[in-house]
């Protein structure tokens, strides 16, 4: 069995002129005389969502209802509505959802940006049980926009959904690739700290300690290489604020982008754990600026005079539009300890 | 330092409510993925002019009445399958309607942001809610719930995020009854959705993202007092600091970024700057610099865009104008005061908590 299609290579015949729709009676759409926001639909979708609507009053589900919700769809993807009833027609005619899939392929692909789609997809997918193919997909879906908040959160409602070892395992490597195309693409970023720290069933301490001197590592080695990129300072901080480490552990590695320029290289031993910043790279950095203020500020009394210059530099100088926050900072910490 | 340097251009507003107005008369087939969104549309039209002030002045005594039918019209009645009988039609609203027995407009069933939308929507127009059956809404509210905590936009869709939380939220707070929903487990949902940035996911696992955070912070705060014992209703002191944090960062070149670096929108201006104020944090962000991205996103024919030199569309009006109503970035604007949980002006958010609430009499 397979649904009749609604390509529209082919060409359109209305509706209300298919012989085999005859049986239907389309119902109009009530608007009043002045309704709000009218939408001056195209023939082909007033058609349609005239017999939609004709097929919903007698509860009809059948093969040719999968056609129309498909023309439905095509004209209007974010039709609620039209895939509500599509999915549900498709269980009572108990449809083979293969092909279904390989239908959205296509509707995902033409718009990625639309809830319905995706939404769809997850029921296919849940109905089916066999998440392997996705990834693969929706890796494809990345390529046209790597910023896709919709196909990021398919890709983790899968993992976390499925969570199957096959699944989680190329996730690091797949991200590594995103991210040397684009440092500052937070959403691989966030995924990174997703599939490190919130996969929920790592209870092995040793495991768990490691990939925080992994990911620390990891986030470093990015900074060095492009230090102005909040997404990899957030990560930082983010590690040691899931892991209950304190800034001051990292304090030797921030304070190297503090300065005005790069200081130059010798020939010593370069310090894997503490990274210094690229040749050619703009300082001082307003992240590590923050960072070292935290971290002074963190140390009590003797920090804060530390703390209330760095944040006065951001104020005035190095991170303006934030002027406002940075005074609060000042303010906040001074009265909190009584000391300037 | 005075932030407020240099004068500001100015706003626009006989444009942005002409914009406003047009789009409420009609929208060109290109615009049919907006269909199942029309009472957004609305929303963002009406409450546009509610801002401005021009909500008496621009809608004449007919436009009410008959916007406000179709918003009625709407309202659904006949349910399509059992499992959405939420709504129940009342007889004086058949009789309102004089259509005997209602089919809605379309085939679709009740959800959840259209419905917070149309009750603002009547609250801009200064409806009475004489139709409104309270005791279907919240259980509509309630049906809408998974047992994860979140809230689909129709009963049993399964399609959760935080946007849905914040509408349900506020039709509790309208109606002043939370016992229709799991507030703990609604709570727990929202605290999921936390990323470590400090900002909140659209939904749990997700990326910060500016519009859920809104959603989570006013969700929150609209949780009454007696209920803010509830484990998760308030931030912990640590939370709020680097939400705070969080929210300062996506301010760049003048507007908001959604996410981390993203380029700025002018819809987060509000999304973020509401979020601040929230917060009690909104004068730490640079209003005039706000100010001046917001200026600079009007297009010269009336409406904002989402960046300068692109077409507008009520979305980003509406949102720019709420933002420019919150963080005030220059007096000479004019805008009315906003309720930055309600998302309307102070006079309309209280129209709407006095007038939902009220049972109104069996006729």
């Amino acid at each position: 069995m397979s649904a009749p299609t609604a390509d529209d290579t082919t060409e359109h015949v209305f509706y209300a002129e298919r012989p085999e729709w005859a049986d239907v009676v389309p119902v109009v759409q009530y608007e009043n005389i002045q309704p709000l926001a009218p939408i001056f639909y195209s023939p082909e979708y007033k058609d349609a969502t005239d017999y939609f609507r004709g097929v919903v009053k007698i509860g009809e589900k059948s093969l040719r209802v999968l056609q129309l919700t498909e023309t439905i769809i095509r004209l209007n993807p974010a039709h609620y509505s039209a895939w509500q009833y599509r999915y549900e027609t498709l269980i009572a005619i108990s449809a083979p959802l293969q092909p279904e899939l390989v239908l959205s392929n296509t509707l995902t692909k033409a718009s990625p940006k639309t809830y319905q789609v995706w939404h769809h997809r997850r029921l296919l997918l849940t109905a089916l049980g066999d998440p392997a193919p996705e990834l693969a997909f929706n890796e494809e879906v990345l390529k046209a926009d790597a910023k896709n908040y919709h196909t990021w959160s398919h890709r983790q409602w899968l993992l976390a959904h499925f969570d199957q070892e096959n699944l989680w395992a190329d996730e690091l490597p797949f991200i590594d690739g995103l991210l040397e195309d684009d440092v500052r693409n937070n959403s691989a970023w966030h995924h990174r700290f997703f599939v490190s720290f919130e996969r929920g069933s790592n209870d092995d301490k040793d495991e768990a300690e490691a990939i925080v001197k992994r990911e620390l590592a990891f986030a470093k080695e990015k900074i060095a290489l492009a230090p102005n990129n909040s997404s990899a300072w957030n990560y930082l901080r983010g590690i040691l604020d899931h892991s209950r480490v304190p800034y001051s552990t990292q304090a030797i590695f921030a304070r190297q982008y503090i300065v005005d320029t790069v200081e130059p290289r010798g020939n010593d031993i370069l310090d894997l754990e503490n990274p210094p910043p690229s040749e050619g790279a703009e300082l001082p950095c307003a992240a590590a600026i923050e960072f070292m203020a935290d971290v002074h500020e963190a140390s009590g009394n003797e920090g804060i005079s530390e703390a209330v210059e760095l944040w006065r530099s951001l104020a005035d100088t190095h991170d303006t539009i934030r002027k406002r926050y940075w005074e609060y900072r000042i303010r906040n910490a001074v009265a909190t300890t009584g000391k300037a | 330092m005075d932030l407020g340097v240099g004068a500001l251009p100015a706003l626009n507003s006989v444009g942005h409510v002409a914009h406003c107005r047009r789009c409420l008369d009609g929208l060109p087939a290109s615009l049919v993925e907006m269909d199942a969104s029309r009472m957004a549309i609305a929303f963002y039209c009406l409450g546009t002019l509610d801002l401005t002030g021009s909500a008496e002045r621009k809608i004449s005594t007919t436009d009410r009445e008959n916007w406000t039918e179709w918003i009625w019209a709407q309202y659904v009645g006949k349910p399509l399958r059992s499992r959405q009988r939420f709504i129940r039609l009342t007889p004086r609203l058949r009789r309102r309607l004089s259509l005997g027995s209602v089919r809605g407009p379309s085939t679709d069933g009740p959800h959840l942001i259209m419905t917070y939308c149309a009750l603002l929507a009547l609250a801009v127009l200064r409806d009475d809610y004489a139709a409104l059956d309270r005791p279907a809404l919240a259980r509509m509210v309630g049906a809408c719930q998974d047992a994860d905590g979140g809230f689909a936009t129709t009963p049993g869709a399964g399609d959760a995020d935080l946007r849905m939380t914040y509408c349900a939220f506020v039709v509790c707070a309208l109606l002043d009854d939370w016992s229709c929903i799991d507030l703990a487990r609604a709570l727990s949902y929202i605290h999921r959705c936390r990323s470590y940035e400090g900002g909140y996911g659209q939904t749990p696992r997700g990326e910060s993202l500016g519009g859920p955070t809104y959603c989570a912070l006013a969700a929150l705060h609209l949780v009454p007092a007696e209920h803010a014992r509830t484990p998760r209703a308030r931030l912990q002191p640590v939370e709020w600091r680097a939400t705070v944090r969080w929210l300062l960062q996506t301010q760049s070149g003048g507007g908001f970024a959604g996410r981390t670096n993203k380029v700025p929108d002018a819809c987060y201006g509000f999304w973020c700057g509401a979020a601040l104020s929230i917060l009690g944090a909104g004068d730490l962000l640079d209003a005039h610099a706000l100010g001046a991205f917001l200026a600079r996103c009007q297009y010269k024919f009336g409406g904002i865009s989402k960046a300068p030199g692109e077409h507008p569309d009520p979305y980003h009006t509406y949102l720019s104008i709420a933002a420019a109503a919150i963080v005030s970035p220059d007096p000479k604007w004019e805008l009315q005061p906003l309720d930055p949980l309600i998302n309307a002006t102070l006079d309309t958010a209280r129209w709407a908590k006095t007038h939902v609430r009220v049972t109104a009499p069996e006729s």
